[in-house]
């Protein structure tokens, strides 16, 4: 007898609660929470968590919870997870490839307005970044870090081999010739390598050597695939010819690249093409290293940048405008440089740039301002349609058959662009 | 007459059951809630799913059953299905035989027996994905332990999990390792039941060990090996979790089985619609199989499942 009054106390005690919290307006007192997933780890994490807990001291109506997501390869899975329900983030970081995917998504609004609110200056960031982060007309997050690739050489491994490093004006040839030279397999060094997992890392490696000769990933209008011709069959030619016939490529199949990079982060492989995230790892491992720009077929020596965003998704007004004031905080360039100062990222802006501050940056990471420099050679960006997923795994599976030599290039890119052009369609 | 007003003054008998009846489903409830909801639900979902056009994240178009149709004509899928069935024909039959063979090994009186029988059950119990980091690294064509003695030994570097033509084959067994444990199990709980004076009646009439597992270990323990064919065999197609944490359905496509393949169709390539079909056909595929192997179990008189 005694409970059920106890019961009924407690149900009356738990709705006045409700009742009063759900009466009570955001009032001034109570901040605004917002969730980041980040897919940072290691130096990166603690770099981004550091900043968070900038943010919160400074902007006491905002508390950003900074969460791991997941690692960048399993983000889109992750989102797909947990955005029919009320649990997704409000700040995710998307590879660029995927955001045109998760775009489409009805979470995913237009925040340049918000942007503007902020007093944010939008045009102050690279291009890049910007149009990887804009989908059709609308604006779907801050670009999160800008890259580029470029050759990152062992300067022992060349030494011993008795050969120059490479000069700005080298060709593929050149590369070809000098990752033979370097390949010595009583030393069990390799010359270079190439991620064969058929991941968006294995496909995208293969654009630039299409742009540098004037070719192109899929026609003006996005309908219909171009790197099977003859410009993305001489680069897979010779990708192929180097890991079959002068065997100085190793191609890894493991994932996120990592046994490629485990062997030159070892001293067994004498360079290996990838972007500045790779370089704080790098001087980790004590390898003294030099950079020079992606090799030309004769002319141009076109990279590409592969902007990855921090998509905001709409849970409310005020829970976007939060966002967006973080995020324009985070890329101030005074927080640019701190992020880029302990990751080895590149700055966002030319404002960044511009800081006194990136010469101890340039110091601490040997070769960076090659890369900085190297944006400049950054012209095209991938295919910013909701179809590049599948497009990506096609050509990623040619890339990987030919370097392992179950198929021609001219084979293997053709079946490739059959499949994407069905899948643009 | 005593009798018969006795009759009249009894309930009927369907009222006389149903307190029973609402104790015994207030019991069983919960859990065929739970079942409901966790079992047949996603079924349905994932259903309603193949029938639409959706990347998992914009609208989504009904399309019937184009996705079905698509299917039918793709070349990659049919890839994954002869992938699956080979690799359901290698690892089934080699999984239930070494299942028994270890269970009659382990079924006898000798010391620490406990000891060995937990250590065949342990990679049962391990995660998949931490076994197939371990069969990664242990297979390593640079840094393997296996290649390295193969190599110490002066025979060639093999690539093991790395050579397109061999990985499917190789990830049966290692699959096989990871899951006999549980074939051990049940084949060591029937040889319990075998009666003893049966094989003891054998022996003294003459009957060698062959003879005596021939004749009377294998049927006793029949029922069990129908189960177990059954239950390896949904094991075996949907296969999923080894594959994706070794290799990803990689090299090239020579490990995208069909739950790999519906896989990258849905969360790698924006497909949800497309790799819902897939989940249901293989779950219609898994069905009629079962319901096949049941059935010429019945048939044979093999069974009591």
């Amino acid at each position: 007898m005694k409970k059920i009054p106890l019961v009924v106390a407690a149900i009356g005690v738990a709705a006045l609660v409700a009742a009063s919290s759900a009466g009570a307006r955001p009032a001034a007192d109570k901040p605004v929470e917002i969730t980041l997933w980040h897919a940072q780890a290691d130096a990166a994490q603690k770099a981004i968590h550091k900043l968070v807990g900038q943010f919160n001291k400074t902007h006491p109506g905002i508390v950003v919870h900074d969460q791991l997501g997941s690692g960048g390869d399993e983000m889109v899975q992750k989102l797909q997870a947990v955005i029919g329900s009320d649990a997704y983030p409000d700040i995710a970081y998307v590879y660029g490839s995927d955001v045109p995917n998760v775009s489409q998504s009805n979470k995913v609004v237009d925040i340049s307005k918000d942007i503007k609110k902020a007093g944010f200056a939008w045009n102050s960031l690279y291009p890049a970044g910007r149009e990887t982060a804009t989908v059709g007309s609308k604006v779907v997050g801050f670009p999160a870090v800008i890259d580029n690739l470029a050759v990152v050489y062992n300067t022992k491994i060349l030494k011993a081999a008795g050969v120059a490093p490479p000069k700005p004006n080298w060709t593929w040839s050149d590369y070809r010739a000098l990752a033979k030279k370097l390949t010595d397999s009583s030393k069990d060094i390799i010359g270079t390598g190439y991620p064969i997992s058929g991941s968006e890392d294995t496909t995208w490696r293969l654009w630039p050597m299409i742009w540098q000769q004037g070719g192109d990933v899929l026609d003006s209008a996005n309908k219909k695939a171009l790197f099977g011709g003859p410009q993305g069959v001489k680069a897979l030619q010779l990708l192929s010819d180097m890991a079959l016939k002068d065997k100085s490529l190793y191609p890894d199949q493991s994932s996120d690249s990592l046994k490629m990079y485990g062997l030159f982060e070892s001293g067994k492989m004498g360079m290996v093409v990838t972007g500045p995230w790779q370089l704080q790892e790098i001087k980790d491992h004590g390898i003294s290293y030099g950079v020079q720009v992606m090799p030309s077929f004769g002319g141009s020596h076109e990279t590409i940048s592969g902007p990855d965003v921090y998509m905001v998704f709409n849970h409310s007004d005020e829970r976007r405008a939060a966002a967006v004031t973080f995020l324009s905080w985070l890329h101030q360039p005074a927080q640019d440089l701190q992020w880029d100062m302990q990751t080895g990222n590149l700055p966002l802006s030319a404002k960044t740039a511009a800081l006194p501050g990136m010469k101890q940056y340039d110091a601490k990471f040997t070769g960076v301002d090659l890369f900085v420099k190297n944006l400049q050679n950054a012209h095209h960006i991938r295919p910013p349609v909701a179809a590049y997923t599948s497009v990506s795994v096609a050509v990623g599976k040619a890339i990987a058959t030919s370097l392992l030599g179950r198929g021609s290039p001219k084979d293997t890119l053709g079946q490739a662009a059959k499949t994407a052009d069905k899948a643009l369609s | 007459m005593a009798a018969v007003a006795r009759k009249h003054s009894r309930p009927p008998a369907w009222r006389r059951a149903l307190p029973e009846n609402i104790t015994g489903w207030s019991f069983a409830l919960p859990a065929s809630v739970i079942v409901l909801g966790l079992g047949f639900f996603p079924v349905i979902w994932s259903f309603v799913l193949s029938t639409k056009a959706t990347n998992g994240f914009g609208p989504e178009q009904s399309v019937g059953l184009a996705n079905y149709r698509e299917l039918a004509h793709d070349q990659e899928w049919l890839d994954a299905v002869s992938r699956s069935l080979k690799f359901t024909l290698l690892y089934v039959p080699t999984t239930v035989l070494m299942g028994l063979g270890l269970a009659l090994l382990l079924n006898q009186k000798i010391r620490f027996i406990g000891f060995y029988r937990t250590c065949f059950f342990v990679p049962f119990v391990a995660s998949a994905a931490a076994t197939g980091v371990i069969f990664l690294y242990v297979l390593d064509p640079q840094y393997g332990v296996v290649d390295n003695a193969i190599a110490w030994m002066g025979f060639h570097r093999q690539l093991f999990l790395d050579d397109p033509d061999w990985a499917l084959f190789l990830l049966a067994p290692i699959y096989t390792w990871t899951a006999v444990g549980f074939d051990v199990l049940i084949y060591l709980a029937a040889l319990q039941d075998v009666p003893q004076d049966q094989s003891e009646a054998a022996r003294i009439d003459g009957a060698g060990r062959f003879a005596v597992f021939r004749h009377v270990i294998l049927p006793a323990v029949r029922p069990i090996t129908v189960l177990a064919v059954v239950w390896e065999t949904i094991n075996a197609l949907q296969f999923f979790d080894i594959a994706w944490a070794t290799k990803r359905g990689g090299p090239i496509d020579a490990t995208t089985v069909i739950i790999v393949y519906g896989y990258k169709l849905g969360f790698v390539q924006g497909q949800a619609g497309l790799g819902a079909a897939v989940a249901c056909v293989l779950f219609v595929g898994i069905v009629v199989l079962v319901l096949l192997q049941v059935g010429y179990a019945r048939w044979r008189k093999l069974d009591v499942v």
